[in-house]
């Protein structure tokens, strides 16, 4: 019974840690075509903000939170404005490429500054929860369970504003057809702006919950990432529930495997599992018909 | 060929005179050479003009020039006379233009609720969005008994009436309509049109792209036969159907 509980509270955090990361991958994705290759040294960036604001300056913890996800959403807007918008212009067909080569780069470019500013040596950060909660027979950290409720939040928000809002349906619209948001009168390169700033922001507060889990360093967020991308595969790129859905269920086989066969089992079994996920259904468990090529 | 100088002095120029679109000596194209060649054309308010002639000869870039999808090389365009030849696709919606582009164009995902509700994406006025949405459901009952559904679900000629009920929620001073009958069955091209003719004597300002003269003649006001990007005959409705040689010159009889 507590393997079982911890199991859940495992795979339940990793799940929503994952979930928070594939959603601002796939909100990207799904919106413009790029693969953001950079979203992994965002998450890095805002871990280190709510070190700044809080260790550092000594403000509030959820005042460092929220300049995470400012930072983060900042980090977005800077992106567009100074690589996207412009490959969005010229690079024509080659998008795709294009832009994740050049993320690659920025990625590079943020992890270095981020050694360069706060060093190599890992760093414990501020956001922290004591105590466990009994749950049955088992225990689960209360920081877990703060890590799964904050995570669920801000995608509920971005759900609802993604669904309810002016904004997010002139987003969906035009991910959907470009050319006819235009024709509305979408001004569509505010839009992009707005879905980098937004994906910046999810990146921002998720690198605050991955760090307080783990420990702060410059490449913190690659582990999520890469994990964020096989799900966000798995789910179909672009489909935001799927992405959650599939963000969960992964994390939660994992944290089977890896309670029951052993750590080092945990990650060969997800990519075995993804792998026969994609021959089943190369658009993904969620996906759509059309196919992307890269 | 105007009724009166487009002025493009500022908004005084928006009197009852002015052409609600006028295309002055317009040339387009895509990558290689223009696919237009110098188009001059003026659509009154509460008229129809209609483009007519073969596939492929530029009637639909035509559309996506004056909405600026398509970039335009050398001419004018004035919208109740002013001049939204530079300005951004967006910003031609704005001033007035709403285009219901060739196979529709539909945001796919969405439904027939929310594809309205983007065609009046730059009105802010909640009271303005519900009234233009009861119009839209007046004209076109079958959007309301379908306005849950997913755009993509829709049969063809109820994805055409979804296309023109975006384009009306716009309350744009001129549609641009390009060809509504594409791809339908002729039973369906029968509802379609009479919806058009509907909005005619609403007295809308439409500019109509068809293929063939014979389905619009009797909904328009004027005709522009289009071939190889030069209009090659210009004149009322009714007189291109007795110019059988036209159309067998130009549209295969």
């Amino acid at each position: 019974m507590d393997t079982f509980i911890a199991i859940l509270a495992t795979g339940l955090t990793n799940g929503a840690l994952y979930a928070l990361a594939t959603v601002g991958l796939s909100l990207i994705w799904g919106s413009m075509g790029m693969l953001n290759m950079a979203h992994g040294a965002m998450l890095a960036l805002g871990g280190y903000v709510v070190f700044s604001v809080s260790t550092t300056l000594g403000l509030p913890v959820w005042t460092g939170v929220l300049a995470a996800a400012l930072a983060g959403a900042l980090a977005g807007a800077i992106l567009y404005i100074t690589v996207v918008r412009s490959l969005l212009r010229t690079a024509g067909p080659g998008f795709e490429t294009s832009v994740m080569i050049a993320t690659v780069g920025i990625a590079i470019a943020l992890q270095n500054a981020l050694l360069l500013v706060y060093g190599g040596q890992p760093l414990s950060q501020p956001f922290r929860v004591d105590g466990n909660v009994r749950l049955g027979e088992g225990v689960m950290p209360t920081l877990n369970i703060v890590i799964i409720l904050v995570a669920l939040v801000v995608m509920a928000g971005l759900g609802l504003l993604i669904s309810r809002t002016r904004m997010g349906r002139a987003i969906r619209a035009t991910a959907q057809n470009r050319d006819a948001a235009l024709l509305m009168g979408v001004p569509v390169e505010r839009t992009y702006l707005q879905v980098l700033a937004l994906s910046g922001a999810l990146a921002g507060i998720c690198g605050v919950l991955v760090s307080s889990v783990t420990q702060l360093s410059p490449t913190l967020g690659a582990d999520p990432m890469l994990k964020a991308f096989i799900m966000c595969v798995v789910a179909g790129l672009g489909n935001l529930p799927g992405a959650v859905i599939s963000a969960f269920g992964l994390a939660l086989i994992e944290a089977g495997v890896q309670y029951g066969l052993g750590a080092r089992w945990g990650f060969p079994v997800l990519l075995m599992l993804v792998i026969a996920i994609l021959i089943w259904r190369p658009n993904g468990l969620f996906g759509r018909a059309q196919i992307r090529r890269m | 060929m105007f009724d009166t100088a487009p002025d493009t002095t500022g908004p005084d120029s928006t009197g009852p005179n002015t052409a609600a679109l006028a295309i002055e000596g317009l040339h387009a194209g895509y990558d290689g050479p223009d696919v237009l060649h110098g188009i001059t054309l003026t659509v009154p308010r509460g008229k129809i003009v209609t483009v007519v002639g073969p596939n492929g000869h530029g009637k639909s870039t035509l559309l996506r020039t004056v909405s600026g999808l398509t970039r335009l090389r050398q001419g004018r365009v004035l919208a109740g006379g002013r001049e939204i030849q530079q300005l951004k696709p967006h910003q031609i919606a704005a001033a007035g233009i709403a285009h219901i582009p060739q196979g529709d164009l539909l945001f796919p995902e969405m439904t027939v609720y929310e594809n309205l509700l983007m065609g009046a994406y730059n009105d802010h006025d909640s009271g303005s969005i519900a009234a233009k949405l009861d119009a839209v459901y007046a004209l076109l009952p079958r959007l309301r008994e379908r306005h849950a559904q997913i755009a993509s679900s829709l049969s063809g000629g109820e994805r055409r009436m979804v296309g023109i009920g975006r384009g009306l929620m716009a309350g744009a001073d001129v549609m641009m309509i390009d060809e509504p009958s594409l791809g339908l069955a002729p039973l369906v091209i029968e509802q379609i049109y009479e919806v058009i003719g509907n909005l005619r004597e609403e007295g809308r300002t439409i500019l109509l792209v068809e293929e063939n003269p014979a389905r619009v003649a009797h909904l328009s006001d004027e005709i522009h036969l289009l071939d190889d990007g030069h209009f090659v005959w210009s004149g009322p409705a009714a007189e291109i159907l007795e110019r059988d040689e036209l159309l067998a010159t130009y549209l295969g009889g």
